[in-house]
């Protein structure tokens, strides 16, 4: 609902845009000191997970991202089991763990060489299926759009994470919603590709992950969601993750869905 | 009462005594268009043994002069009208009204643009810049649509918003820092479709003036700005009907007497009419889209004797956007004045206001959810305005103004499948008492200082939370219906004090302390129909403007030019900004997202003006500074706000070619807004993400535009006159940014690229405009 708020505002941010001519254009940007990013998640699914450490790059330097290597990273739930990954790919850290638990609490505790460390808790909330997939026409550029019906456990608060693949290719759009204005209703959301190249048409197979995750998680794509040129004040995401570190831990508990383009 | 406000108040007293002393004799009276009866506002009466003196008339075209008995000429006066003189002999107070009649445009004449010639450096009053229809009529604008708000941006110290907008900044204040009034009514918002047209549909406009930021005490509620706008009264002589037929809209205006001579009223409106052009479209997701808008602007006025008379109006406008039966917004004010003048001696006049102000938004969804949001702030005012006007060195304003403001923030109704609850209703009651006072110690000194007490309620009922740094609620306050949440008084004192050197020159210097208990949301480029007002509460204090000013006036070579500098710096206080990822809508602790810290902004103006002859038009430029201070952004440092704008420019200029043909060229030069770019980038789940260090230290290319005009007058007689406007918006059509976006280059996923939108190059219109 709120999503529908938001997107008509942003339509009609966009229509003066309509008619309006793009060029790509140079420009000095300021550069910044290489920035830690780590991304991790643990599902209610068979494992193993994988941490990924990197750093940032400047603006106009290739899109091709330093590993953070020789970390010790080490995970733990609530009743004190301790998982120390292993770097299997030089940035990359896999776990022993072999399935996530919903109600559990996970924390992530990263040590780089140089002496910096990070901490993140996620708590992995009850998994939520989903009712059905359904496809509508967009109002603007003839396009298809794909959409899930999920019921919201009442009494609870839920955030929720959309994760949408297409032909089993993983989109990049950041999709959350919460029930903060649909407590214990059928959610219906409506995955709005901002890719414009994209088109959908009859016989692509659509498959769609819902995600349960905690209030830090939905924060994060939720802000990062956020990006975009309309706001004022573009600023970076709010992280769950501590000691100014860029991205996120997710422990959440996923279902998922998939259906063929009529 | 501090210390302070009572050294002011004896200060008062010692300087107004001497008013009420003086046992003379008045003349008062009227000064009016002796065609159509509308009053002048502004305009001037001059006594030839008092070269020294003049008296404007007020608002309602009413003067009033006391002097010892005795025979004067007195002369009225009024821009592009020609002067009339008349000789009188005082033995007694007695009525006197001028009628002038428009200065025919004679090529060769000198038309006199400029109320009294010298005005400029005789009045008391700075950072004031007025307007009236006569020059925003040839000035060329975007879409042919002539608009005071985009004429008012060519002035120093007033921004333009943006690209095509009629949203303004005054001296680094932000756009919700604006007291925007039509016929005393406060009008929210003041833009349709986007900002790219202003409410303000200038057919049926009389008299704008600007304030930038040090307007009389009978002003307030606002830190940057007072732009007051008065609608005209109608024609009182006869019926008559005007129009426009243009590529983007059409207006009609509908005048005449009620009862001659008495009374007249006016009716006015205009309305897009994009949308059929969109109905034609065969694309369906084009012919389904509805989008215009539509405003209505009413007055009428009636003399019931020489000492009452009654206005009423109104102005009712409305935005509609939509798709189909899936989803619709439309929003919109609507105002209404009924005001009483009453004349209790010839030389205490006053006038009572009953205002009603509305703006409201309406959403309606209908696809997978049902609903419909209804958000409104209105307003019930009741003001009382006394002027006394004493001597020829003296004038005195008083009163006081009463206000019930009503916030709905947001509420729901006709829902499937929302648990959407409305949010929390806001109430509160503003009251203010002003007193200020115009004083001539000398005929080389003029002070005019005054003082407006404000208090400022927020009421129940509802719950009210209080919040800690992180935003969770700390405590929650439940209140019945009526009860005092939070109440904030300020005293706001103002001068300007004016020492004329000669009658060509003269030094102005000012202070103006200004109070602002509702605020704007907004935290988007380009300001949205859904941005939220809310009051001052126990989270969010009320925003408070310091400005110190000083000026130098000069005209020359007659007066045919006017020139001025002004110099301003100005200290604020309980800003709003927003902390990362706030969440502004529909958010019931929508206050735990905002940020409050304080600002700066100074600056220099110049502007030259040439008033008459066939070439008239002015350069305006400033030179300045605007920056804010959070504990929260950029390590609590002052960094550049968004409207900081170090260099503004702007060039008028209109040239009568011919009695049929006049000719006009604008062009506006600026600095790029400062904005926040990105400093870096990762990847997150295959979406490159971009990495931002420090707010605002990034800057928009500069912008600069060219627009021309033409107007043809093809025909004109008593009965019957036609013509058509011409314009160009962006004459040589540089590529100004409008935004700037990053994104992955499509062929090289490798490599990011930054990528500009422009809106508008070459955008040419044209209106047919008649009058019978």
């Amino acid at each position: 609902m709120r999503n529908s708020i938001v997107f008509m505002v942003s339509l009609l941010v966009l229509i003066p845009l309509l008619n309006a001519c793009k060029k790509v254009i140079k420009l000095e940007l300021n550069t910044a000191t290489p920035q830690i990013v780590i991304e991790g998640n643990i599902y209610d699914q068979p494992g193993p997970y994988v941490v990924k450490i990197f750093k940032s790059v400047n603006f106009d330097q290739s899109s091709i991202y330093p590993p953070v290597t020789g970390a010790t990273v080490i995970i733990r739930d609530s009743s004190g089991h301790s998982d120390q990954l292993t770097e299997n790919q030089p940035g990359s850290y896999l776990t022993s763990m072999t399935t996530g638990m919903p109600g559990e609490s996970y924390s992530l505790s990263v040590t780089t060489t140089d002496g910096q460390s990070y901490t993140a808790n996620s708590t992995m909330p009850d998994p939520v299926s989903i009712g059905k997939i359904y496809f509508q026409n967009s109002l603007i550029g003839h396009n298809i759009y794909p959409g899930i019906t999920f019921a919201d456990p009442a009494n609870i608060s839920n955030y929720y994470r959309l994760v949408l693949f297409l032909n089993n290719v993983r989109q990049p759009d950041m999709n959350v919603t919460d029930d903060r204005l649909s407590e214990g209703k059928t959610i219906t959301y409506l995955i709005r590709l901002r890719d414009t190249d994209i088109k959908l048409i009859t016989g692509d197979l659509v498959a769609i992950w819902l995600e349960s995750v905690d209030k830090g998680v939905y924060e994060y794509f939720r802000t990062a969601g956020r990006e975009g040129g309309q706001s004022a004040s573009p600023a970076n995401p709010t992280s769950n993750i501590s000691n100014g570190a860029l991205g996120y831990f997710n422990a959440c508990s996923v279902r998922s869905l998939s259906s063929k383009v009529p | 009462m501090n210390r302070r406000t009572g050294v002011f108040a004896l200060f008062f007293l010692v300087l107004v005594l001497p008013v009420f002393a003086q046992q003379r004799l008045t003349i008062s009276g009227q000064i009016k268009d002796a065609v159509t009866g509308e009053d002048l506002i502004g305009a001037v009466l001059s006594i030839k043994d008092l070269p020294t003196k003049s008296i404007g008339t007020n608002t309602y075209g009413f003067y009033s002069v006391t002097l010892p008995e005795g025979s004067y000429e007195i002369t009225a006066q009024y821009t592009g009208y020609k002067p009339q003189v008349q000789q009188i002999k005082l033995d007694r107070s007695l009525k006197l009204n001028f009628s002038l009649t428009e200065q025919p445009r004679e090529l060769d004449e000198v038309v006199v643009y400029g109320r009294r010639k010298d005005e400029n450096v005789t009045k008391t009053r700075m950072g004031l810049q007025k307007l009236n229809t006569r020059e925003i009529k040839n000035i060329p604008v975007l879409f042919g649509e002539k608009d005071v708000l985009k004429t008012i941006q060519l002035l120093p110290g007033i921004q333009a918003a943006g690209e095509g907008r009629s949203g303004f900044n005054v001296r680094g204040g932000s756009a919700d820092q604006n007291l925007i009034l039509l016929d005393e009514a406060i009008v929210y918002n003041a833009s349709h479709l986007m900002g790219f047209f202003s409410v303000f549909n200038s057919d049926a406009i009389k008299d704008i003036s600007v304030y930038k930021g040090n307007e009389p005490a009978e002003y307030g509620g606002r830190l940057s700005s007072v732009l007051d706008i008065k609608m005209n009264d109608g024609n009182d002589k006869k019926f008559s009907l005007s129009g426009g037929i243009g590529l983007i809209s059409s207006r009609l205006l509908f005048e005449g007497p009620i009862v001659k001579g008495r009374g007249s009223f006016i009716i006015s409106a205009r309305r897009t009419y994009a949308d059929l052009f969109l109905k034609a479209s065969k694309d369906t997701s084009i012919n389904q889209a509805r989008l215009y808008f539509y405003d209505l602007n009413a007055k009428a006025n009636y003399r019931i004797n020489d000492m009452n008379r009654i206005y009423l109006s109104g102005y009712f406008g409305k935005d509609v956007l939509g798709f189909g039966n899936t989803f619709g917004i439309n929003w919109g004010n609507s105002t209404g004045t009924l005001r009483w003048n009453h004349l209790f001696s010839e030389r205490l006049f006053s006038n009572t206001s009953l205002i009603f102000s509305n703006y409201d938004y309406q959403i309606n969804i209908n696809s997978g959810v049902k609903m419909n949001i209804i958000s409104r702030i209105r307003d019930y005012t009741v003001k009382q305005d006394f002027q006394y006007f004493g001597g020829t060195n003296n004038s005195l304003k008083f009163g006081f103004s009463e206000s019930y403001h009503q916030i709905i923030p947001g509420a729901i109704t006709a829902i499937t499948n929302v648990s959407l609850k409305s949010l929390t209703n806001k109430y509160a009651l503003e009251h203010a008492l002003y007193i200020s006072h115009l004083y001539s110690f000398t005929e080389k000194f003029s002070l005019e200082y005054g003082l407006r007490f404000g208090l400022f309620n927020l009421m129940g009922p509802g719950n009210f939370y209080t919040y800690n740094k992180a935003g969770d609620i700390t405590n929650t306050a439940t209140m019945g219906s009526g009860d005092f949440v939070k109440s904030y008084f300020n005293p706001e004192p103002r001068f300007t004090l004016n020492h004329i050197l000669n009658q060509q020159n003269s030094l102005k210097g000012s202070y103006a302390r200004n109070v602002q208990n509702l605020h704007l949301l907004s935290n988007s480029t380009s300001g949205n129909p859904t941005d939220l007002w809310i009051p001052s509460s126990n989270n969010v204090k009320p925003e408070i403007s310091d400005q110190v000013s000083f000026g130098y006036y000069r005209n020359f070579n007659e007066n045919k030019y006017e020139f001025s500098t002004e110099i301003y710096y100005k200290s604020l206080q309980n800003q709003i900004d927003y902390k990362n990822g706030a969440e502004l809508n529909f958010n019931e602790n929508v206050e735990s997202q905002i940020l409050f810290g304080k600002g700066r902004a100074y600056g220099l103006e110049l502007f030259l003006k040439k008033k008459s002859g066939r070439l008239n038009g002015w350069i305006s430029y400033t030179l300045s500074r605007t920056e804010r201070k959070f504990d929260e952004i950029n390590k609590g440092a002052y960094f550049p706000a968004r409207q900081d704008r170090l260099h503004d420019i702007a060039i008028v200029g209109i040239y009568d070619l011919s009695k049929r043909w006049t000719l006009s060229a604008t062009w506006v030069y600026y600095t790029g807004n400062a904005v926040t770019f990105p400093s870096g980038k990762y990847e997150i789940d295959g979406k490159t993400m971009f990495y931002y260090k420090d707010r605002n230290a990034n800057r928009m290319p500069a912008y600069h535009r060219l627009d021309i005009g033409a107007t043809w007058i093809r025909k004109k007689t008593a009965k019957f006159e036609s013509g058509w406007t011409f314009s160009l918006y962006n004459a040589y059509g540089h590529e100004n940014p409008y935004m700037i976006t990053f994104q992955d280059n499509k062929t090289d996923p490798t490599r990011t690229e930054a990528v500009q939108t422009t809106l508008f190059k070459f955008v040419p219109s044209f209106t047919y405009n008649f009058k019978f």
